[in-house]
């Protein structure tokens, strides 16, 4: 798999990636963070515990790497997330499609990327 | 400005987006990185120098971006160091908020490498130009101050050396002028005197007689009387003076210039209207001529002159008030009489050198103060910083350390060092005193000036050894001192900074395993090779110094037979005792030394026959042992006979040796000899 096929199965915009970050190698090196970067766990924990502003931060955080690699579907989720999470000081059910939508994004977009990796 | 290879701070929470930067970037600089904003603020204070950019990230646990940029505006690195905003945040508030804080830009994300790159060395080499420009232009004021100290100075003194003073006449008057101006400020406001003010006035004072460069030096020089003509000559000082000052071209507007042409003019006034050349009356006379003809007076009647002989300060102060070297602001007479006894010491301490220094130094200090931030006020704090490291360092360091200065000879000791050692922190002429000779003994502290004197800036440590009393205990001290050239023209260092440090225990144990590397453990013997060594020394100047040498070589006979017989402890038994006896047998400036098995050599001087020196040896060795008939056979050579170095001497002695033990056994054989 070439890393455009890869981000086509995970719905990324590869012209746009390329453009700014100008190598295939170095692309595949960010993506290969992605996948071991812990913010998804940290905001799933967070949410759990309920700590509001700690689940802002790790939301924020993967909407910023999302945006830095061209991660379109993903950022979009984790965009729609980071915003119902600002500034907000109390949990509420409306959070949970929020977070099952990123969840399932976050996950295509892993097993993408581990699939590229792989090879 | 390129000592240190320039560092980019990147300060994301997200370590992926950390290293997409400083991958981006790390071809140009070197990228420190912090997890927020706290390591961030921890980093700049350890490496505020070195940092030439941040690129900062807004939402992050700990300590935000805009925290830290309140802490950079706090401690004033905010001026010096730029930073970029990167941030997934657009909204205008915060790109409004974080301009305001000071940030000089704003990458928005997703980054692209070229944004980047571009924006990243734009900004450096922006800073970096306003940095070169804030050096230099703190260096044009250093240089402008000072030129114009100079100048003043050297005018001055052309005037005085004419006048016949001894020159210190400009920097008492000076001196005099701004305590003068000091007290005067604490009685009244009325004059409105600044302190830049009485700087200033103090500054220029050393021009008031400039004018008496045109005067005939007959007429300045004269010891007695003015005739009136004459005075009417001399009187013209104070005119020429101010004129000369108004004539040059394009400073007439220079404060400087404006105080200095007062001066001139009216140092000869009186408060009573009946001075020249103008004929002033009491305030209408500027008040820093007052004050300097004061000053003037004051000086001219304490020192010594053609006409005169000095006055002591008291009979001067009573002359003055009692009107009797003309009329005074009455104002100025009090603070005249509140200094008086200042006065007495100050001026025997004021003397010319340092001066200038001082004033320039003053000066430049306070117009960097009015720029509160600039990047040489920021030098000054950190220099002051790491003094205070460099002192807490040397006192818990342990060790004594201390900075010498060759002219005048002082050593610097830190206080720690003192303390321990119970000497002054500050020792004059250390060569000459007593208290520090007691220490480092006279003569071993002479040989390592020496060494210092003979350092090169491509080659600057030296190091030596020496035996200290420290406390009252012989220790060996091991001296590394750096040497320090405050001119680099000069060929011998100026100074040296170093550090004593106790290496008596390291030196007992080297010297244990030196002589354990030399001898032979078996028999205490020395062992081949550092005998080989020792003789080598001594032959190699034997025939210089005229002297004879004999080797012997010898081997124990039936020593085999002596092992299997009596068993090898018995063996070693022998090889002790024949050990002993060498030793007991030789003088002290002989060597004995054990090759290996039972083969021994013995070298020694000898004057005129070897023969009997032999013969005695021989029969101490071969005394019965127990049950052993001690027997050798010993071949002996001459560096009379032999040329060349041990070995040849070696080689033969061996060779003549087993002579005799092919014969007849237990006896000697000298080669060349019957």
């Amino acid at each position: 798999m070439t890393v455009k096929e890869c981000y086509e199965q995970i719905g990324g915009n590869y012209c746009d990636v390329m453009s700014r970050l100008r190598t295939d190698e170095r692309i595949a090196r960010f993506l290969g963070k992605v996948a071991e970067d812990k913010s998804m766990e940290l905001l799933e924990n967070s949410l759990r515990v309920r700590d509001m502003e700690e689940a802002f931060r790790a939301a924020h955080t993967v909407k910023g790497v999302c945006m830095n690699l061209s991660l379109t579907d993903l950022f979009v989720a984790a965009e729609k997330m980071t915003e119902a999470l600002r500034g907000r000081a109390e949990y509420g059910d409306d959070l949970v499609p929020l977070f099952e939508e990123l969840k399932k994004q976050y996950e295509r977009t892993v097993t993408g990327i581990r699939a590229l990796s792989a090879e | 400005m390129n000592r240190i290879k320039k560092k980019i701070l990147i300060v994301d929470d997200s370590e992926l987006n950390r290293s997409l930067l400083a991958d981006m970037l790390s071809g140009d600089f070197d990228i420190i990185e912090a997890e927020n904003g706290a390591v961030a603020v921890d980093i700049l204070h350890e490496h505020e120098l070195e940092i030439a950019l941040i690129l900062l990230d807004i939402v992050m646990p700990q300590l935000d971006g805009f925290g830290v940029l309140s802490m950079m505006n706090r401690t004033g690195w905010i001026k010096t160091i730029p930073v970029i905003m990167i941030s997934a945040e657009t909204s205008g508030t915060y790109i409004d908020r974080a301009y305001d804080l000071g940030a000089v830009d704003y990458i928005s994300r997703p980054f692209d490498e070229r944004t980047v790159k571009h924006r990243v060395s734009c900004n450096f080499a922006f800073s970096m130009r306003q940095k070169e420009m804030t050096n230099m232009l703190s260096q044009q004021i250093y240089q402008k101050e000072k030129d114009n100290s100079l100048m003043i100075e050297i005018l001055s003194h052309i005037v005085e050396f004419r006048n016949g003073e001894s020159g210190l006449h400009v920097l008492h008057v000076n001196v005099i002028t701004q305590m003068l101006l000091e007290r005067l400020v604490q009685k009244t406001s009325k004059y409105g005197l600044t302190a830049a003010d009485i700087k200033l006035i103090s500054t220029a004072s050393a021009l008031h007689d400039i004018g008496k460069i045109t005067i005939p030096s007959e007429i300045l020089n004269k010891p007695g009387r003015f005739t009136p003509e004459e005075f009417e000559i001399m009187k013209k000082h104070t005119v020429d003076g101010a004129n000369m000052l108004a004539a040059i071209p394009f400073r007439k507007n220079e404060a400087l210039i404006k105080t200095g042409h007062d001066i001139c003019r009216h140092h000869h006034e009186r408060y009573d209207g009946k001075g020249y050349p103008d004929g002033l009356k009491g305030d209408g006379i500027p008040i820093s001529a007052q004050v300097v003809s004061l000053a003037d007076v004051y000086d001219a009647l304490t020192s010594k002159r053609v006409y005169k002989e000095a006055y002591s300060p008291d009979t001067a102060v009573d002359m003055i008030v009692r009107g009797e070297c003309g009329q005074f602001n009455p104002l100025l007479l009090e603070c005249l009489l509140d200094i008086a006894p200042r006065l007495k010491t100050e001026l025997t301490v004021v003397s010319l050198g340092s001066h200038t220094d001082d004033k320039i130094h003053d000066t430049v200090k306070q117009i960097l103060h009015g720029e509160k931030g600039t990047a040489s006020d920021r030098s000054i704090q950190l220099f002051e910083r790491e003094r205070q490291k460099f002192r807490f360092l040397s006192d818990i360091s342990g060790e004594i350390i201390f900075e010498y200065t060759s002219v005048p000879e002082t050593l610097q000791l830190s206080e720690w060092s003192a303390e321990l050692l119970g000497l002054p922190v500050r020792i004059s002429d250390p060569s000459e005193n007593c208290e520090w000779n007691n220490i480092f003994p006279a003569e071993d502290f002479k040989k390592f000036l020496n060494d210092i004197k003979r350092t090169t800036p491509s080659n600057p440590v030296a190091t030596a050894k020496f035996i200290l009393n420290i406390n009252g205990q012989q220790k060996w001290s091991k001296i590394i001192a750096k040497s320090l050239w405050g001119d680099s023209e000069a060929r011998e260092p100026d100074g040296a900074i170093g550090k004593i440090v106790d290496v008596n225990d390291e030196t007992e144990i080297m010297e244990l395993l030196e002589q354990k590397a030399e001898h032979d453990a078996k028999t205490g013997l020395l062992n081949h090779n550092a005998a080989k060594r020792k003789i080598d020394l001594i032959i190699s100047d034997a025939e210089l110094k005229g002297k004879r040498y004999a080797l012997a070589v010898m081997d124990l006979d039936n020593f085999k037979q002596a092992n299997d017989k009596y068993g090898h402890l018995f063996g070693d038994e022998i090889l002790n005792i024949v050990a002993e006896r060498m030793k007991e047998n030789i003088r002290s400036t002989d060597i004995a030394a054990r090759v290996g098995g039972d083969e021994f050599i013995l070298f020694m001087e000898y004057k005129d026959t070897l023969i009997p020196q032999i013969e005695r040896i021989f029969k101490s060795l071969t005394v019965k042992y127990k049950q052993f008939d001690v027997k050798v056979s010993m071949g002996i050579a001459t560096t009379q006979v032999c040329n060349g170095g041990y070995d040849e001497l070696f080689r033969i002695a061996d060779e003549v040796m087993y002579e005799v033990k092919r014969g007849e056994k237990n006896g000697y054989k000298i080669y060349g000899a019957k």
